[in-house]
Formats: C-alpha cells, structure tokens, sequence
C-alpha cells in the first residue's frame, strides 16, 4: 500500500444500485434451499444411518452413487448452514445492475456441487463432484471478470485447483487399483491390507490435492487472491465451507480410509499445520486488504484444523487414544466455529466493500456510526476469529491446547520434543491472530472515516443484514453452548480408527475431558464476564455521579498539532508496523521512505512518501523459479510445433514405428 | 548483557548526596511525594533544556526525589516552561496548559520564563511565562544548575 502525505486520491464510487432484481431474489431462494436440505441431510445422516443412493445410467461405465455418511453428515450440516446465511445476503448483494446471470446461477450450484462431493460414496462419484466443485467456484471467481487482477486470480485458482484435483485422482486411482473397489466403504476395509509403498503413495498424493483445497502452505497461494475476487457471498462459501470440504477430504481419506498410518504421517500433517498457523497468521497480521486479511486468516485457521489431526493421529500413534479423541475433536470443532464466524466476517466484509466501495483498510474508519449493524456482526466474527474467551473459536482453541500438554511424559522423545513446540505454535498464532483481528475491527470499522467513500457508507440492505444475523447467531450458540454440536463430533470418532471415540469430551453446561484434569464451561465464563463487566460499570457510575459537578470540558489532546483529524488516526499499516518489524525476516516486506524538500533548504519538508509492498513469499520464492522452469521447458517443447505438416507426418511415422517396435 | 552488568557492577553508585530538603511550598491540592512534569519549550535558547535533562541524569538523578518528565499532560501535575514565550508558542502553551488535570502547578524554569530575561523587549515575545499561566514555581538562572532546578522540584514533591 502507498500512504502520502497529502489526501488519498478519490475512491471508486459504489456500484450504481436498482431497487429489485429477480434474478438475485430466484438465485438466493435457490440457495437457500439447497442449503437448507443439505443441513437436513446431514442431520439425517449424523441421527442415523442413511440408505445408499445409486444411479447407473447418470455416468456412463461406473454410475453415480451416493451415500452419507455420519463424518459427511458433519460437514455437510457446517455447508448447508453456511449457504443458508450466504443465500440469504446475496439476494441484497446481487441487486447491483451490473451483476451478470452466471454468477447468479452459479451459487446455488456451487453448494449443490460441495453436497455432491460430501455425499459421494463411490471414487468416480467423489472427483466427478470434485471437479464440478472446482469449474463452478471458478465461474463464480471470475464474476467481475472484466478486472484484471480478478483474471489473475483467476488463473491462479483454476491452476492450484487442477493441480490438486490431478493430485488427488492420481491418489485414488492408484487406491482403487490396489483395493479392487471404488466404493468408499469397501476400500477403507481393504486398504489396510495394501503393501506400504503404495499406502503412502496414495497418503502423500491425496493429502496434497486435499490441503491445496483447504489452503494448507505452501498451496494457499490462490486463497489470497481468489477470496478478495470473488464476491462477497462466494468467498464466505468459499472460505467458510469449501475449505472445509478440503478438510472433509482428508479426514475421510487419510484418517478413516487410509489411516492409521505409520508415525511420518502424522507429522507430516502437524507440521504442514504449523507452518500452515504461523505463516497464515503472519500474512494475516500485515495485510491492508481487508478480504486479503481474512483469506490469510483461514489459511491460519486451517493450519490450526491440520495440527488437531496430525496431533490425534500422532497421539493415537503413541498409544494414548484419548488423548487423541480430544485432539481430532478441536480440529472438527475448529472447522465448524471457522466456518461459523469466518462466514460471518466474509460476509460483514462484503457490506462494508458493498457501501463504501474500499477493501483497503487504510481508506475505511468510521463505519460504526453509519453502518452499526455490519459493525456488531463483523465483531462477533473478529472475536471468533481470534479464539479468546467468549468466541466462537475458544472452545477449539482450548480443546487442542489441553490434547497437547496432556500427552503423557515418558512416552518417548519424538512426542515430548514436538508436543511443546505445537503448544507454542498455537500460542504464538492466538497472540498474533488477535493483534490481525483487532486491527481488521479498529481500523476498519472505529475512529473516524479516511476517505470520502467510507465517510458516505450507509448501512446495507435488510436480506443482507439478516444473513449476516444468523451467522452471527451460530457464532453465539457455539461460544456459548458447544455442546449442540456433540453428536456430530461423536458420530465422526467413531468412523475414525485413530480416534476409537471410547471416551470422548463430555458436553454439557461443564465442558469435561475424559482422562485429563481440565474442564471449562463457556456458558458460566460467558455469565461471569457479563455480571463483571456490569459490576465495574455500575460503580463506575455509582462513583462518577459524585464526581460530575467538577467535571470540565476541554479539546482532545493532539500534541499541540491542531484539531483532530482522520490522519491522525492508525493505519493498518502503521498498526501493523511493529510486527512487520519483528517478522522481517519471514515477510521481507519491501519498504520505501521518500522525502521531498521545500525549494533549496533541506530542513523544510514538504512531503514524505511511504510505501510498503507485501508480498507473499512462498509465491516468490517457491513458485515463480517454477513457472519459470516450466515456461522455458514449454519454450523447449514449442519448437517441436513448428507449423510444417511434412514434420508432423514425420512424427506419426516415428510414433508408429515406435508402436510397432515395441508392441512386436 | 553480561558486559553491562558488570559495568553497572564496577561503576557503582555515581548520584551526588542528597542535599537538605528546601522548605515545601504551600500549594492546594497538587499531591505529595510524587510530581510529574511536562516540559514545554516556550522559546528557549536550549540552555535550561540542557540543565534539565542532567538533573534527570544518574549524577543527579531527580527521580529520587518523586519528581519525573513525562511524555503527555494528560499524564502530568503541571508543567515545566523554558524559555521566554514567543508568538508562536503561546497558543500550544495554553492549549498544554488546558490539557493538564486540576490541580496543576507551573514551574518557570530560568531568567527567561520568570520574568524574560534578555529578550524582554525582544521581536515576536509575548512575555514571561507568568503573562500566559499562572506561575506558581520559579527557578532563576541562565541557566540554573542542576542542583537549583531540584531544588525548586523539591519544594513542590516535599520528598
């Protein structure tokens, strides 16, 4: 970003706004419906077991067929309810003019694609859907296609997604050979079976298509493009339940149908996790783009989802299974309550860039007063986000943190070197993740307005208002009352051998641990930090009453620098400074101070000009010397193809005579 | 770090002893034992600024005595005003003034801000420190010492 010292230029005005659109009305009932069935599917399927669904004729030579399971069931419940919420808000996003028919359609289709995937009970089945899922959230990136940044975007996504599809059908394909099934079921009986080569070929192979999805480091390079692209109802589906799906997929895969697997396994899933938490959360803290922000945020959430597991599987590994129930438990309680107020935060966001017009924070400020119910929503989902007491994510947060410190001493050295340094990689991501969100909110939303189109926001549209409202109630039930979503969670241990769901965490108005001394009721905390906070406003008032009569009224103190005034203000970027200090090493942010002089004198300022640039650096790093290998090895290739027919002929001659040769 | 333990080791103590306590002006209401100051340069040629930041030195270290610079009036007792107060001062003086919380003292610090010292009658000088809020300490010297600025400090601390 480019702060300078005289006024930000003006911004890009709101889109022109037409008070009804059918269209947006038809795509949102749509929806809402789809998701609607799909959480009454998935509670169907979590209460119990659901008959399997066939259909021969629908794809030629394997059929499609469907069968939910209780671990679909889970997931399929997190989606349904997120394209409720999203359904909801985009019947008041969509009403832009401009808004064309196929990301309209799309949306709906999208969900019905992620049910598809979740639902999918045979191989063939699951990557039909999967890859439906990937081309449909792509139409849905492109929306505003005619940007190019978003045609970047784009591109990014389509080719992450492909790769990792590849990724992951190489993967099954390779498991459906050995096990001599595709039917899901059959082969999580026989896979145990297969030689152990071919079980960590198909481990590595799938794990990677799956965290590409879910936007594990270092193939998290399209979530911080694609989810500031996309609009506002498809990045929260996106984010919130399509990542998920990502995670759906490794749970079922890796964990159920693979698993369990040998010692490496684990812990390649708890370090892709922790580096997954610590980078996403570092990028998160110094983005300026609000979307970007929250797009590093999941990645960091996801990261948080894969140490659960990989801390489960690895607990499990080492003997002590209930220990790792309560770790797999965090990651699946994590994914819900991500899902819950990263929604939520998508979705506020959305309407702030809907009304003023800005994503970038340092132009926003102010919104409080103009727009309080965006405001409210977009906190709760921030305080989610951030995992302290009375949000959303806590109740996971905790639970992880109590599964690693309880790892018995003595159990060996790998457990007691790795347990502390996740203990301290969850911590450090807490921390830092706080100082993102209260930078995202404080900016964002409080102080005073920094540029003319936040100064002009108004609060959205009522459907918009009342999807955001529901996430927000899901984001109250689970701070407050985890407890609703335990038969979900029991239903997915039991399906998974790592976990043998023998104790697991007893829910209730006390949150107990089986086997371990630690208990916590969000509920209680929630009542205590309520009366505290009224005791000290009471004496506050109690005490201030005698006061007031002394009381006198002077101006805000500005360091003697005039009134106050909106550049006076934080920045995200000045907010964010320190940290981007301490993590110079990692972020390599490139800055550039620039000072121009009055006239002749060199003591008289005139303008000083700051520019930091962000960049991610696995995508320097990693992935530009790639591309540029592979474009010089197609530069290679494309003098090969050099337009002369006689030298195609030449080619099928060689080709056949190569056939025949070897084929003798 | 181990070097500038050992140094702080082998240096010692180098604060001068404690003179005799100066008798405590009668003042409503400002607090005893502890006084915190904001210092404001109202014109000054830098010399008593100088004397200032030696008395908060380890030579003579005036934090022992309850007295302390700090960094806003909002944090503040009073204030510490150097210098004659110019033109364009006086407004951001009075505004500092204002900024402090009751009770409040003002402390003049040199021949300038007690009474103008040799820009009295000077191009763009509004007067001493007394002609734009109320005075209620002052410190005379050009520049005083380190020694008589605690001093006047110290009848308003009492410590």
């Amino acid at each position: 970003m480019t702060v300078t010292a005289a006024r930000p230029s003006a911004p890009p005005s709101p889109q022109p706004i037409v008070r009804a659109s059918p269209g947006a009305a038809v795509s949102g009932a749509a929806t809402v419906l789809v998701g609607a069935a799909g959480v009454a599917l998935g509670v169907a399927a979590i209460t119990r077991p659901l008959a399997a669904l066939r259909v021969g004729w629908l794809l030629p030579l394997a059929g499609v067929s469907f069968e939910v399971t209780g671990t679909a069931g889970l997931f399929m419940v997190v989606t349904g309810a997120v394209a409720v919420a999203a359904g909801c808000y985009s019947v008041g996003y969509f009403r832009h003019a401009k808004t064309a028919m196929a990301t309209l359609s799309v949306l709906p289709l999208f969900v019905l694609t992620m049910i598809g995937v979740l639902a999918a009970s045979s191989v063939t089945t699951l990557l039909v859907m999967w890859e439906l899922m990937a081309l449909v959230s792509l139409v849905a990136v492109l929306s505003d296609h005619h940007h190019a940044a978003v045609r970047d975007a784009g591109r990014w996504y389509a080719g992450m997604t492909q790769f990792g599809f590849l990724a992951i059908l190489i993967g099954l394909v390779v498991l459906v050979h050995s096990g001599g099934s595709e039917s899901l079921s059959v082969l999580a009986a026989r896979a145990g079976a297969a030689p152990s080569s071919t079980r960590d070929a198909v481990f590595v192979l799938t794990f990677i298509g799956f965290g590409a999805k879910a936007g594990l480091v270092p193939l998290h390079v399209w979530l911080p493009r694609a989810h500031p692209a996309a609009p506002s109802p498809v990045s929260a589906v996106m984010s919130a339940a399509m990542v998920a799906v990502g995670i759906y997929g490794v749970v079922r895969v890796d964990l159920q149908i693979l698993g369990p697997g040998p010692r490496w396994w684990a812990m390649v899933v708890l370090a892709a996790g922790a580096l997954s938490a610590l980078y996403g959360v570092l990028q998160a803290s110094v983005a300026t783009d609000l979307k970007r922000l929250l797009a590093y945020s999941t990645t960091e959430n996801m990261g948080v989802v894969a140490m659960g597991l990989g801390a489960g599987m690895l607990l499990a590994d080492y003997g002590h299974p209930v220990v790792a129930d309560v770790a797999v438990t965090a990651a699946l309680l994590q994914v819900v309550a991500h899902a819950a107020f990263k929604s939520l935060a998508f979705l506020a966001a959305g309407s702030v860039v809907a009304a003023t017009g800005q994503r970038d924070l340092d132009h926003l400020g102010g919104l409080a007063k103009a727009m309080p119910v965006t405001t409210i929503c977009f906190a709760v989902g921030a305080l989610g986000a951030s995992g302290l007491p009375l949000g959303a994510g806590f109740v996971s947060e905790w639970l992880l943190l109590q599964s690693l410190i309880h790892s018995q001493p003595g159990s060996g050295t790998l457990l007691a070197v790795v347990m502390p340094i996740a203990v301290g990689v969850v911590a450090l991501t807490t921390g830092v993740g706080v100082a993102a969100m209260v930078k995202a909110f404080g900016v964002g939303f409080l102080a005073r307005p920094r540029s003319p189109g936040a100064a002009l926001a108004s609060e959205s549209a009522p459907s918009m208002l009342v999807g955001m409202t529901m996430a927000a109630a899901a984001c109250a039930v689970l701070a407050l009352a985890p407890a609703v979503v335990a038969p979900a969670l029991r239903s997915v241990l039991s399906a998974t051998p790592q976990a043998v769901g023998v104790a697991s965490p007893h829910f209730g108005v006390l949150l107990r641990l089986p086997g371990i001394a630690g208990s916590l009721s969000p509920l209680l905390l929630a009542a205590a930090a309520v009366v505290a906070t009224l005791a000290v406003a009471g004496a506050t008032a109690v005490a201030g009453r005698s006061r007031r009569a002394q009381c006198r009224a002077v101006a805000l103190w500005t360091c003697g620098g005039g009134p106050l005034s909106e550049r006076m203000e934080y920045t995200a970027t000045s907010f964010a400074e320190p940290l981007q200090r301490v993590f110079d090493g990692v972020l390599r942010p490139d800055v550039d101070v620039e000072v121009t002089h009055v006239g002749a004198s060199r003591y008289l300022v005139e303008g000083v000009r700051y520019r930091s640039v962000i960049v991610d650096a696995v995508e320097v790093r990693l992935y530009r010397p790639l591309l540029g290998a592979f474009e010089t090895w197609a530069g290679w290739v494309r003098r090969a193809h050099s337009g002369s027919v006689h030298l195609y002929v030449a080619y099928g001659a060689v080709a056949l005579a190569v056939v025949l040769a070897v084929a003798r | 770090m181990r070097g500038l333990i050992a140094k702080m080791w082998r240096t010692g103590r180098v604060a001068e002893p404690e003179p005799a306590l100066p008798a405590r002006a009668r003042l409503g209401g400002v607090s005893q034992g502890s006084l915190q100051l904001r210092h404001v340069d109202a014109g000054s040629c830098n010399g008593c600024e100088i004397e200032l930041s030696g008395c908060f030195s380890p030579v003579y270290d005036a934090e022992r005595y309850g007295t302390r610079l700090v960094a806003s009036p909002r944090h503040a007792d009073g204030l510490v005003v150097t210098g004659v107060v110019t033109r364009n001062m006086a407004s951001a003086l009075r505004d500092t003034w204002a900024a402090v919380a009751e009770p409040k003292v003002v402390v003049a610090l040199g021949d300038c801000a007690c009474d103008g010292g040799v820009f009295t009658d000077a191009y763009g000088v509004i007067g001493p420190a007394s002609s734009v809020v109320p005075v209620a300490v002052e410190v005379r010297g050009c520049p005083p010492s380190p020694t008589e600025i605690i001093a006047g400090l110290r009848t308003l601390s009492g410590r």
